[in-house]
């Protein structure tokens, strides 16, 4: 068996076979003996190269929660699209989102500005933090999708640029 | 003694006073907006009443409504627990023209140390050692050019009504001032109903030490000892000790007077913080004056055995303190780190949603403050603190990896917690040695980083995981299971108006 999860944007692929009692698993090349797996209420236990290890995990839809020891990892499948992030732009795009869902508190521009990169386009606000949605690139403000105080939703278009 | 009263708040505070309730055999009512209406709280009180929409100015800040449910269900005294309407000397102000007794103090005392610019005023007049910076709100941006100008950059914006950290930005120019304030105006009247902000001096590297004290309706004063708050993010507080590293039993006489001396000017009455900095010379200024029960408020329990919120309903039902100052000592060493819903790999973004499951961590020393179930959805509109974590040990080295275990044994799925880093922070050898102060995170970022050592064995975790599908649906089971148990006691009865 191969799985393949999403990790902070990396893709880890897991080999899985099982010899005799015990599991062989292959990560990045790296083999691993996993033995005395066992699987109980919100955990799972087994023994890999000689280690003991207890865990907690949960699933909910596609995504996988793991925390070991105050380590905290939520894998998603590998074919998942890769969703845009607002705030710190990883990625240069026209299009600004809210990487949280909360209020539209103020859209400070409107439409035929033009804003430079770092300008702030629109302020949400979620469990009383106020998160500013900055511009990654030089534009025009082509399209405003939503007023002050609506709700918006997370990765939804609020303001779009044109460039 | 009350027979019956309304919590008029929401999640682990609620909770703690409806224990206190209980145990003192007083009736709660508990008051929930719509999004609050699945809430653990709700669980502990003998009543349930839904106050409005889930936007905070329509339920927990909405003063009528919240007087009306009190005068329906015939409560005697209202707990207001922290934030919200806690410091609003309106609401008050409203109790007392109710009948209703506010446990807190009173509307005057309120108005006079809940505006932190007439607090600086009283804390000076009785000779305590204040910040340089405004001692009226400021209205024109002129006037606070004016100060800035006077008492130097960088200076700090905060909400007169402010606290917990809301409404307060730090400008290092004229440009930034003018930025912060109009920040910190809209946070203010978001948070606090209320715009007005001054500025002050903003000190570096200063550490946050506050006196607990508390004072009954016959003069009577006592202070349990200081708290070290140092440890904050964005002015929120997130780990919190008591004792504190750098006190002298000599300082904390003098701190702890000073408190005493500024609590009795106000003529406040019940249990409130007074709050200092202390600069790297040991020099201490008074900062604010907190009328309420404050989030840390267990470590200072841990630590005197003394129980303050059992203390504010006493105090506030007439009776006599009978606690001596001598009778007040600290006793070992404890900790507290909040545990809140924000993601600390991605820019403490904030993290509501869905509850998979929770693990709590258990064993000598150790209390979870705590208001969240597995299959409970956070919701969005309020504060994201979670729950906290409070222990106790014999030295603070103890404290601290005691601290440590419980973070590992602590366990929430389902939504991003920061309980990572508060273990990171916990972690690092500049923590042990009690080098602490209000910039301690900035200055520590590259070692407070992720590190995910553990991927392997996660990866490990999730192949296996993968492979007992049909095991894991049980386990889903289970947790379905005990999310439905604290349904099964709720809904004695509930009114809805609003």
């Amino acid at each position: 068996m191969e799985i393949k999860v999403n990790f902070l944007n990396k893709t880890y692929k897991i080999i899985l076979e099982k010899e005799g009692d015990f599991y062989k698993i292959i990560i990045n090349e790296k083999k691993y003996e996993v033995s005395d797996f066992t699987i109980c209420a919100g955990g799972i236990s087994f023994r890999v190269n000689g280690n003991f290890f207890s865990i907690n995990y949960a699933e909910d839809k596609d995504k996988k929660f793991i925390a070991v020891d105050g380590e905290y990892y939520v894998f998603e499948p590998e074919k998942m699209e890769k969703k845009k992030t607002g705030t710190v732009a990883t990625e240069k795009s026209n299009i600004v989102v809210s990487p949280m869902p909360g209020l539209l508190v103020k859209v400070p521009v409107k439409i035929g500005d033009k804003v430079q990169t770092g300008t702030t386009l629109a302020i949400v606000e979620a469990m009383k933090m106020q998160n500013e949605l900055r511009t990654p690139i030089d534009g025009v403000v082509k399209k405003i999708n939503y007023k002050e105080g609506e709700q918006v939703d997370a990765f939804v278009p609020i303001v779009e640029l044109e460039t | 003694m009350f027979k019956k009263i309304l919590i008029a708040n929401r999640g682990e505070i609620a909770i703690r006073v409806a224990r206190a309730c209980k145990e003192m055999g007083i009736k709660t009512v508990g008051v929930y907006s719509t999004a609050d209406k699945e809430s653990l709280y709700l669980r502990y009180c003998d009543e349930a009443v839904c106050i409005g929409d889930p936007a905070p100015l329509s339920s927990y800040l909405n003063i009528p409504v919240i007087i009306d449910s009190a005068k329906k269900t015939g409560v005697e005294a209202v707990h207001p627990g922290y934030g919200f309407l806690a410091e609003n000397p309106t609401f008050a102000k409203a109790c007392e023209e109710n009948s209703i007794i506010f446990i807190g103090p009173s509307a005057k005392a309120l108005a006079l140390v809940g505006d932190k610019v007439a607090s600086r005023i009283t804390a000076k007049k009785i000779g305590a050692p204040i910040i340089p910076g405004m001692e009226i709100s400021g209205r024109e941006i002129k006037d606070f050019l004016n100060m800035a100008k006077q008492v130097g950059y960088p200076v700090i914006v905060k909400a007169a009504l402010g606290g917990g950290g809301k409404g307060m930005h730090i400008a290092k120019d004229d440009k930034e001032l003018k930025e912060s304030i109009e920040m910190s105006r809209r946070e203010a009247k978001s948070a606090f109903g209320d715009e007005s902000v001054y500025i002050e001096k903003y000190l570096e590297k200063p550490r946050h030490i506050e006196f607990q004290v508390l004072r009954d309706k016959h003069g009577n004063v006592v202070h349990l000892c200081e708290r070290e708050c140092s440890i904050q993010r964005r002015h929120q507080k997130i780990i919190e000790e008591t004792p504190s590293p750098v006190l002298t039993s000599q300082l904390r006489e003098k701190m702890g007077d000073t408190a005493k001396k500024i609590i009795t000017a106000a003529e406040y009455v019940n249990a409130g913080t007074v709050e200092f900095l202390m600069d790297q010379n040991k020099n201490f200024y008074f900062l604010e004056v907190n009328a309420r029960v404050q989030v840390e408020h267990p470590i200072t329990e841990m630590v005197t055995g003394i129980d303050i919120v059992k203390r504010q309903i006493l105090i506030a039902s007439g009776e006599k303190l009978d606690i001596k100052q001598g009778d007040v000592f600290q006793r070992g060493h404890a900790i507290e780190a909040r545990i809140y819903a924000e993601d600390p790999d991605n820019n403490f973004l904030p993290s509501p949603g869905k509850i998979l499951f929770v693990q709590e961590p258990q064993g000598p020393g150790i209390r979870v403050d705590s208001g969240i179930y597995s299959g409970w959805n956070v919701p969005a509109h309020y504060d994201p603190i979670l729950s906290k974590l409070i222990v106790w040990s014999e030295s603070r080295l103890d404290t601290i990896a005691r601290t440590i275990q419980a973070l590992n044994n602590y366990v929430i799925l389902g939504i991003k917690t920061n309980i990572p880093f508060l273990k990171r922070i916990i972690e690092t050898p500049q923590f042990s040695k009690g080098e602490l102060h209000t910039h301690f995170i900035d200055e520590n970022l590259s070692s407070l980083l992720p590190k995910h050592e553990n991927i392997n064995v996660a990866l490990i975790t999730a192949a296996l995981q993968s492979l007992n599908k049909k095991q894991v649906s049980i386990t889903e089971e289970r947790i379905s299971l005990s999310e439905t148990n604290p349904w099964l006691e709720i809904g004695k009865w509930e009114i809805c108006f609003h």
